[in-house]
């Protein structure tokens, strides 16, 4: 043999031990399907939705692999946009769905692109995490089972925050502005008989078409009524414009209880409002109480080279749920057998950077914080509900 | 009584903004014959441009103005670079203009985020006229909107472009006999009819939120407007704009905000089986 010949032995040798010892260090790979509105008007609580996926799966890589049964296995993500528009999920949902290796599909915090994302993981019986409101009417029911909701429903939220509102705010009459469409009837639904136990009268109910940007002339419905607060939602855009067209056209209320995630809405017209109460449906990063929250900030912002903002509250909304999934493999010795996943899924409470479980049927029960603007203040109080 | 003249006014306020995107959208496809969607896109261009004049400390009035001159250039590129090569094909023209909403759409989004973003108005709160409490930026918006108008409709009457378009709009082939550069001009009106498109974007970013997905709403007003005042008619897409911002203030006061822009359309139907050529009988381009 001569000398190149012995090189190239040796160099195959090598090659071959490489991959032979890349192959012990992990027992295979993880196919997870994160699908989301990447682009189009949703992709603002998607894009942040990815990162939290993405950043878990880099954390869960970088230590190994998620071990299941005493082996590690990496995660492999498989991504698709669903652009905000339900077509286009359907197709997206449907090529994560043709691979036969994903076994669990995750993302997508609204409804419209979410429902058809959430009827196809359901034919498909393959495991769906998603994040939108309209999932609470399809979890529980026959043939469903594999599919979960990462966010609290309203039912689960209001319980605490609707006291915690009235306690705040000092209210006792108010009026309900929302879109017309079957999330805000939904909240409609969860909020009023909550507002009535605590002896608030809702004086007025009102539907705008969805994509309004003028508010002006049903605002002005609600004026000169005694009103002491307006319950609006569930968009920042709609939010903000909201209290924005309240404040210049005067003779309306100036306190604010907002079914959103966000108290950006609210943060520029601080010192011309009386209150102004959100919903921070994960924990608060705006002002972290914990050091697990300010930990989890600065890992973020190390990922995705991006500052913390309102939005950034649905990167941590899927975060937490892709460990949880990996501790719920191994409690179930398995990363394909769907049924025994989601069975210990339901059964398990992960104390990750927020504390969660899921009920029986699949929807999130996790301690949120509440968020309150208040003599031109911004501060957050824990509702514990674990 | 109150209640409903605030209402009115409410509606006057908003309508003047509808016309001024009309106006842009009649002038391009009522003249040039160009079918342009990607005009909403000049309004939210337009409104960035604003947005990020104000937030680096300059007045919004400044903002305004080069919201109005990038989106002339950005109209007269558009035109010299794509739309002038689909002048003879329409079909041609639509996808192109349907293409440029997505690329403009998208790089949008990806430069700019998704996240809303709202302009500091120049003038904030309320104002007591008599014994109406009137939003003073909206008033604001009104007067500057009017005043565009009127300026625009002053210059089709005085000025020497004004009067080439106008002989434009009567006869095409008419006006290129008498020495009309009528390739000049339809690049001049779309130039105009974007630079229209850039001030509205800077009335909208002074009242309602901007999002790189904003330009469809002016968009479909816009032709709801310019198909209902008569293609082609200056006069018709101002009056069609105030009596669509009446049309729906009214509506969504007294009838159902949840049906608000179905208001439009109503009036839009109603027009084209009585005015079929549009409200003031046009019939063809009218300035």
């Amino acid at each position: 043999m001569n000398r190149s010949k012995w090189m190239a032995a040796i160099v195959a040798l090598a090659l071959g031990l490489a991959a032979g010892a890349a192959q012990a260090q992990t027992a295979g790979t993880v196919k997870l399907g994160l699908i989301g509105s990447l682009t189009g008007p949703h992709s603002g609580w998607d894009v942040p939705a990815a990162e939290g996926v993405q950043m878990a799966v880099a954390e869960i890589n970088g230590a190994g692999g998620v071990t299941v049964a005493g082996k590690k296995y990496k995660i492999e993500i498989i991504q698709e946009d669903a652009q905000s528009k339900p077509d286009i999920a359907a197709t997206a949902a449907q090529k994560l769905l043709s691979d036969d290796d994903v076994h669990v599909v995750i993302g997508v915090l609204t409804s419209v692109p979410g429902v058809p994302v959430a009827t196809q993981t359901a034919k498909a019986k393959v495991m769906y995490i998603g994040g939108f409101t309209a999932l609470d009417g399809i979890i529980g029911t026959p043939g469903k089972e594999l599919i979960f909701r990462a966010l609290d429903t309203d039912q689960t939220v209001a319980s605490g925050f609707v006291p915690t509102v009235v306690k705040e705010l000092d209210i006792t009459k108010v009026g309900m502005l929302m879109p017309n469409d079957d999330v805000a009837k939904t909240v409609i639904k969860a909020y009023e008989p909550l507002f009535k136990k605590q002896n608030v009268e809702v004086a007025m109910i009102e539907y705008f078409q969805p994509g309004t940007t003028d508010f002006a002339p049903v605002l002005r419905k609600f004026q000169n009524q005694g009103m002491d607060a307006l319950f609006i939602g569930y968009a920042d855009p709609d939010a903000e414009a909201i209290v924005r067209q309240s404040l210049e056209i005067g003779n309306l209320p100036k306190k604010f209880v907002y079914r959103g995630g966000s108290g950006s809405p609210a943060v520029k017209y601080a010192d011309k409002i009386d209150g102004f109460v959100w919903q921070i449906l994960t924990r608060d990063l705006a002002t972290p109480g914990d050091d697990k929250v300010k930990g989890w900030i600065e890992r973020y912002k190390a990922f995705t080279k991006k500052d913390v903002v309102a939005n950034t509250y649905w990167a941590l909304t899927f975060y937490d749920a892709v460990f949880m999934l990996g501790k719920a493999m191994d409690a179930a010795g398995t990363t394909t057998d769907q049924a025994a996943i989601a069975a210990k899924l339901k059964g398990m409470v992960y104390d990750g950077v927020r504390k969660m479980s899921f009920d029986a049927d699949g929807r999130a029960v996790t301690d949120v914080d509440i968020g309150v603007i208040k003599d031109g203040k911004s501060y957050s109080i824990p509702e514990k509900i674990l | 009584m109150l209640d409903f003249i605030q209402t009115g006014i409410d509606g006057l306020m908003v309508g003047g903004l509808y016309a001024t995107v009309a106006l842009g959208i009649t002038l391009v496809f009522g003249l040039v014959g160009i079918l342009n969607f990607a005009h909403g896109q000049s309004v939210m261009l337009g409104a960035y441009v604003t947005f990020f004049v104000v937030l680096a400390g300059y007045p919004f009035w400044l903002g305004a103005v080069l919201a109005t001159l990038a989106m002339a250039l950005f109209g007269a590129a558009l035109e010299r670079a794509v739309f002038r090569r689909t002048l003879g094909d329409p079909l041609a023209g639509l996808a192109v203009s349907l293409g440029l909403i997505m690329i403009v759409e998208n790089l949008a989004a990806a430069g700019f985020t998704p996240d809303p973003r709202f302009v500091d108005p120049p003038v904030s709160g309320s104002v007591q006229v008599g014994p109406l409490v009137l939003s003073s930026q909206r008033l604001l918006v009104l007067v500057v909107s009017v005043l565009l108008i009127g300026g625009f409709s002053l210059f089709l009457k005085r000025a020497r472009l004004g009067k080439a378009i106008r002989a434009m709009a009567q006869s095409r082939e008419g006006a290129a006999l008498v020495g009309v550069r009528v390739s000049v001009i339809s690049s001049a009106i779309f130039t105009i009819g974007s630079a229209l498109a850039g001030a509205a974007g800077a009335l909208y970013a002074s009242l309602f939120a901007i999002t790189p997905f904003m330009g469809a709403t002016p968009l479909t007003k816009g032709f709801i407007l310019a198909a209902l005042g008569g293609l082609g008619s200056v006069p018709g897409a101002i009056v069609a704009g105030f009596l669509l911002g009446l049309a729906e203030s009214f509506g969504s006061r007294y009838l159902s905000a949840s049906f608000r822009d179905g208001y439009g359309f109503i009036i839009l139907i109603f027009a084209l089986l009585f005015l079929p050529t549009g409200l003031f009988g046009a019939g063809k381009a009218r300035v």
